[in-house]
């Protein structure tokens, strides 16, 4: 079964709408009749941050152990070591994002240099 | 040490409070019925646009580059490569549409992974929302503002919007979301012809770049023991739920889990005090 069935030039198109964009912007609208009457500073306002801060650090995590074509030919050890290095460059650079970037990334981009498939 | 703000409740009554000051946007910072002239509102407008500048629209930007690539090896046009990031707008949700379409994947199944890719974008939101909302915003508005919100607007907001006055919250915001899409529709666009031109280490280091600045924006806004612990859970119970678990799943399993532990933890923590 393929995405692109009916009219060649619409059918990507379509296809993004009805199965990319309408999945996801149905969570974007449901927290908007949601978010009315939520106390900022209530308990399940504290639980979303929660949860949302879990979901973050979870899919990172998903992308360095379970990496996309480019990433994986960086070995796994190389990838694990690039996110230490940038916290560590993060919390020395008093939680600067920038030092976490260039430490991280000087570390990737070396290992793929020298191990690189 | 800096002087402990009231909780906004009692800042909301002090501003009805006799002898309480007019006028004065840092006195009325918690009125949601303020509404600002139009030049304030471009004024703030432009702040948000600056603050996207000063980093956040590069990062995103860069790090949706490699969608383009994913579009075109998957048959898309260019200008549906560029309206996934303006109306999908969730890098893992454009990544995994692009890349099952490729796969070949029956068009429920890549419904449902993209949906589930994107459950994390209504804890975002409602954790978004009530900063920016006052009593007579308008549902329209509210709705955009949503359809804004992604990882990097979402730990930008979480980081920003707090320190700003209520009214000019929605301005800053939609300079900061403005200019953070367009500049990463542009860029999903060169990624699209970039494609294959890259040396394999750059492409390596690109793709790293969008985990590695979430990460550390999310830590640079947290604000306590909870969102450190939330972290850590998300850290340690990841590889887990993803073998144990797997099948699209393991994200909803692992926020129940640790997000509601690192809640537990903390509500026990606030309630001994």
């Amino acid at each position: 079964m393929s995405v692109f069935t009916g009219d060649p030039t619409l059918a990507p198109y379509l296809a993004l709408i009805v199965l990319g964009f309408l999945p996801s912007e149905i969570w974007r609208v449901i927290a908007v009749f949601f978010a009315r009457g939520i106390d900022e500073e209530s308990e399940i306002f504290l639980f979303v941050r929660s949860v949302a801060t879990v979901l973050l650090v979870g899919v990172v995590v998903k992308i360095v152990l379970i990496p996309s074509h480019e990433l994986a030919i960086v070995p796994v050890w190389a990838r694990v070591a690039g996110i230490a290095a940038a916290a560590v460059a993060f919390f020395a650079a008093r939680r600067s994002v920038f030092a976490a970037i260039l430490a991280g990334e000087a570390v990737i981009v070396w290992a793929a240099w020298h191990w690189g498939g | 040490m800096q002087p402990k703000p009231l909780p906004i409740r009692d800042r909301r009554n002090a501003k009805n409070a006799p002898g309480a000051t007019e006028g004065a946007l840092s006195e009325n910072r918690d009125d949601p019925d303020d509404t600002l002239d139009e030049g304030a509102f471009a004024r703030w407008f432009c702040a948000g646009a600056r603050a996207a500048f000063s980093g956040p629209a590069f990062y995103v930007a860069l790090s949706l580059m490699g969608v383009g690539g994913l579009a075109r090896a998957a048959g898309f046009p260019i200008g549906a490569a560029m309206l996934s990031t303006l109306l999908v707008w969730a890098g893992p949700g454009q990544l995994l549409f692009f890349g099952a379409v490729a796969a070949k994947t029956a068009p429920p199944a890549i419904a449902l992974a993209v949906s589930l890719s994107s459950v994390r974008l209504l804890p975002m939101c409602l954790s978004v929302l009530p900063m920016l909302r006052g009593r007579k915003t308008r549902l329209a508005t509210l709705l955009a503002a949503s359809h804004c919100i992604a990882v990097t607007v979402w730990a930008e907001s979480l980081r920003r919007l707090p320190d700003l006055a209520r009214p000019t919250r929605l301005p800053f915001f939609f300079g900061l979301a403005t200019v953070c899409i367009v500049l990463t529709t542009l860029s999903t666009a060169l990624g699209f012809w970039l494609t294959g031109s890259l040396p394999a280490p750059l492409g390596a280091g690109l793709m790293m770049l969008s985990p590695i600045y979430f990460l550390a924006t999310t830590a640079r806004s947290a604000r306590s023991g909870a969102d450190w612990l939330s972290m850590l859970f998300g850290a340690v119970l990841a590889p887990l739920t993803q073998s144990w678990i797997g099948g699209g799943l393991d994200l909803p399993a692992l926020a129940l889990i640790g997000g509601g532990g690192a809640w537990l933890v903390g509500y026990f923590a606030r309630r001994s005090r």
